[in-house]
């Protein structure tokens, strides 16, 4: 490739100027005159039938301006890829803080007020908490409808009469031959709880519908067409009639890429006529959002003494909470990773998404392979410390690498995976002698890229020469307007200065599905690629004819075209976009959709593809720690984070993706839980759910490993969720190397080591 | 009943009638349209509106707006002069210390009044400085960068 001017630039962020200034406007920030403030009213009980709802107490109160139910949405449902949620719960609510009501004020006092007055007369219904319950025979059922919901085909496979609200296979060789060749069969069950995002920035949303029933959307959102989608679909109305701008997101995380407040505020503008504004409050955010899916895995391993895997078999049971949210395709990715990055020849998987009576579990940095790693990876070292074999030996013997065939049937491409355990190995300092009491742990990531999501782009050349980049991809602090702005500026020879990245609109920008599955870089890079060409090409002609040249010999760099061999011979971009402008055919816009048209849907019976997604990303985790053995306290004295990113567009920006998701990573191990008594949640504060502040964060390396991808922009891959991945399973095996007790439920916290750690005692004093 | 109160805002005097039981932060972003300073929690959590009150840097959510009437508040909007950043704002740009943004200007009121107290502070005196200032996107190792950065730079070329 040729030199490259903008791109793999350390590059400092478009947008820190204005960040570092607080002249932007977030979600909670935004107003407009006549606003109005909304509130929701929330379901007390976990599974309950509402026999009535009376709002006449709260219409009657002075300042109120709307109050919306149920039956103000009467039919349209939405989801993510089955359409299971009502805006307002009709017949029943399904968790505690689910929606059944709200209220537009002339303030929040009022709005609030205004709530204790509606009436909701409930009739409670048993319910479910535990998923392995809700799946037995008789369970309660939380969705009488699932079999009538419109669900994706490809990812979705609802067990109607159930709980189940996906189940996933995967069919690979013949497990019980690999068994029967084992020289050792392991069998685990972990757990992982439920997480929270904790963005910083609340959900808000401002909603305005005229009086033409056109409805406007100022969001802090991830994904404005998935919004727009979902909104409409609630509200059973055309898509292009929810008009869905994105302001700036204060963190997102998984959180906000679907629709949470957005029909509630079109709902309650509709009624009053009047732009309505709703802020969640922190407490609202915890009990009324989503979490990460709290699961439990159990892994069946088979491999011979040298620890060469045979076979493997596991079953993942996800708790997804009341509604889907994005639990069907989190189910499926986990049930496509269940195999971890090796190549094992016989695979068996059988993972479920099971509906329960809590707040619904959904999209969150990782998207289910914090789980699979975590169960994957511990157990990867179980198996290494019985056999006697370096865990690092262990895994890299059974890594994929370039041409490997996975559990799912498909050659990989672009595998760095085995260079990210030797750099993450050696920055810990794998082979060094360490005291007692400290430990070092190592663990492998994958995750896939979520197929058949497009994206789209323009590029439009201004009369002064400068670009416009138009995209729907929300820079929600990973710094993709940056990065997208390197892409368009190295295909146009224009320094990033020069491009201007537009606000997400959904009237104005083109379609895209959002700021999730680490997608950005690779799915809107390629479209920025496919727009900048289009642009390109049409300058390219029109200098031509204006220089009389042919547009073979041209060149773009500088923000100049000009003649191969005789630079005197030149127009700048600006006289070339002017001309088009105003003498030929009209501004140049530039147009690129991508979408990774060579995926082949898995097969639903066996999971199998030979590419059942557009690219897949590996690293690996090292840490070193320190075991307090009077406390149980795990303290990290290294952790270094190593990731095939495919290559890096901007690598202060890639490290600084790496360093955040590993501290997100990190927590997960140590300390973090959302908390439930039945379906209540009993941590919903920053006060009671501790996110690692500086003084518990340790220092992280970054490490930046490119195996190139042939499909990605310049080669790039993405990067956003990886180092969340593989903590856990690396502290966790640290805390055995330093301790020698293991631990199979997350968080590792002290609690649990310093049990673990009295019990080993016992046991060992009873074997002396 | 309403209370007249006073207000100094980055230099700029402010009079407001307010409800006695109204936030600091309420009223500079409501009242005020201040609105750089974040709202994450309401509980003093987070930090995310700190903001500073007569030389100290406080949770605008658990001060009464009332209680300060006739003081002084610095807020982010205050900190770069004459249109020419504070280093701690330029610090944090050239370092990739943001990210979403919303805890940035917390945070650099936070390291801003650490480095007026403590001009020479260690990586550990960084830490517990802005140690009530929340970040879940950048695992807060560019931030503590920065601020560093910052630290060394004034002890080579000290303010005039």
């Amino acid at each position: 490739m040729s030199e490259l001017s903008v791109v793999g630039k350390a590059l400092v962020r478009t947008d820190g100027l204005r960040k570092a200034t607080a002249q932007v406007t977030y979600g909670v920030d935004f107003k407009l005159p006549g606003m109005l403030y909304g509130k929701l009213l929330r379901s007390p009980y976990p599974h309950a039938r509402i026999i009535s709802i009376d709002t006449s107490q709260a219409e009657a109160l002075p300042g109120v301006k709307a109050v919306v139910t149920g039956k103000d949405s009467p039919e349209g449902l939405f989801g993510s890829r089955i359409n299971d949620q009502p805006p307002l719960a009709r017949e029943k609510v399904r968790y505690i803080g689910e929606p059944v009501a709200a209220v537009a004020a002339v303030n929040e006092a009022t709005a609030e007020k205004a709530l204790g007055l509606i009436r909701v007369e409930y009739e409670e219904i048993t319910p479910v908490f535990d998923p392995k319950e809700a799946m037995r025979p008789g369970a309660p059922i939380i969705h009488a409808d699932l079999g009538k919901y419109q669900a994706s085909p490809i990812f979705c496979h609802p067990v109607p009469g159930t709980n189940i609200m996906n189940y996933m296979k995967i069919r690979h060789g013949n497990v019980e031959m690999g068994f029967a060749q084992a020289d050792f069969i392991f069998e685990d069950t972990f757990t992982t709880p439920a997480q929270h995002h904790c963005c910083l920035e609340p959900h808000a949303a401002v909603g305005q519908v005229g009086l033409d029933g056109k409805a406007t959307v100022w969001t802090s959102t991830q994904g404005p067409y998935k919004v727009r989608t979902e909104s409409a679909s609630a509200l059973s109305m055309p898509p292009s009639r929810v008009r869905v701008i994105a302001t700036q997101v204060g963190g997102g995380f998984g959180a906000k890429g679907r629709a949470k407040l957005e029909p509630h505020c079109v709902l309650l503008s509709r009624k009053s006529g009047r732009p309505v504004k709703i802020v969640l409050t922190r407490h609202e955010v915890f009990t009324a959002t989503s979490t990460r899916h709290p699961s439990v895995i159990r892994i069946k391993t088979g491999v011979k003494s040298d620890g060469t895997i045979l076979a493997r078999e596991v079953e993942v049971i996800l708790d997804t909470g009341a509604y889907s949210e994005s639990g069907e395709i989190v189910c499926w990715e986990i049930g496509q990773g269940a195999a971890g990055p090796y190549q094992i020849p016989n695979v068996k998987v059988d993972a479920y998404a099971v509906y329960t009576n809590k707040v619904p579990a959904g999209p969150m940095r990782g998207f289910g392979w914090p789980q699979i790693m975590w169960a994957s990876e511990s157990q990867i070292d179980i198996i290494a410390h019985k056999l006697g074999l370096d865990p690092l030996e262990v895994r890299l013997r059974n890594a994929l690498e370039e041409g490997s065939v996975s559990a799912t049937g498909e050659v990989m491409h672009s595998v760095g995976l085995k260079e990210c355990l030797r750099e993450a190995a050696a920055a810990i300092g794998w082979d060094d002698q360490r005291p007692p009491n400290r430990g070092r742990g190592i663990a492998c990531l994958t995750k896939m890229s979520v197929p058949f999501l497009p994206s789209s782009a323009f590029v439009k050349i201004n009369e002064d020469g400068r670009v416009g980049l138009l995209t729907s991809a929300v820079d929600i602090g990973q710094g993709s307007d940056t990065v997208l702005a390197q892409i368009c500026a190295e295909d146009l020879g224009v320094g990033l200065s020069d491009i201007e990245v537009a606000v997400p609109d959904t009237d104005t920008t083109p379609p895209d599905m959002g700021v999730i599955a680490s997608r950005i870089t690779f799915h809107v890079g390629n479209a920025v690629r496919l727009a900048a060409a289009d642009a390109r090409q049409q300058v390219l002609a029109l200098a031509a004819d204006m220089l009389e040249a042919s547009p073979e010999d041209l060149l773009l760099a500088d923000g100049k075209v000009f003649v191969r061999g005789s630079p005197d011979r030149a127009l700048s971009l600006a006289q070339v976009s002017t001309a088009a402008f105003f003498q030929k055919g009209g501004p140049i816009l530039g147009r690129g959709s991508f979408l990774d048209e060579d995926v082949v849907p898995t097969d639903p019976d066996t999971g199998q593809s030979p590419k059942p997604c557009p690219y897949w990303k590996y690293g690996a985790t090292a840490v070193e720690v320190e075991v307090d053995p009077e406390t149980g306290v795990i303290k990290v004295l290294k952790l270094a984070s190593a990731h095939d990113c495919g290559r890096a567009i901007n690598p202060l920006l890639l490290n600084g993706q790496i360093e955040g998701g590993a501290l997100t990573g990190l927590a997960y191990a140590l300390w973090e839980e959302v908390v439930f008594d039945g379906g209540r949640i009993t941590n919903p504060s920053f006060m009671e759910y501790r996110i690692p502040s500086t003084v518990e964060a340790p220092n992280i390396s970054p490490i930046i490993v490119e195996a190139e991808h042939h499909a990605g922009p310049f080669g790039a891959k993405g990067a956003g969720e990886a180092s969340t991945i593989g903590v856990a399973a690396a502290v966790g095996n640290a805390l055995f190397d330093a301790v020698k007790v293991r631990i199979k439920d997350l968080p590792l916290t002290w609690e649990k080591v310093l049990a673990a750690l009295e019990k080993k005692a016992d046991d060992d004093r009873k074997e002396a | 009943m309403k209370h007249l109160i006073k207000l100094t805002v980055n230099g700029e005097e402010y009079e407001v009638a307010i409800e006695p039981n109204r936030s600091l932060l309420d009223v500079l972003r409501d009242d005020l349209e201040l609105t750089g300073t974040k709202k994450g929690c309401e509980t003093g959590d987070c930090g995310a509106c700190t903001v500073v009150l007569d030389g100290k840097t406080v949770n605008a959510c658990l001060i009464l707006a009332v209680s300060a009437n006739g003081k002084s508040i610095l807020t982010i909007e205050g900190v770069a002069q004459g249109g020419k950043l504070h280093p701690v704002q330029e610090a944090f740009i050239e370092h990739g210390a943001i990210q979403c943004g919303y805890c940035t200007p917390g945070m650099i009121l936070s390291a801003k009044s650490l480095l007026e107290e403590n001009p020479r502070p260690t990586e550990w005196e960084v830490r517990e400085a802005i140690a009530g200032n929340l970040c879940r996107c950048t695992g807060y190792v560019k931030i503590v960068k920065a601020i560093l950065a910052v630290a060394e730079e004034m002890a080579k070329a000290p303010v005039a």
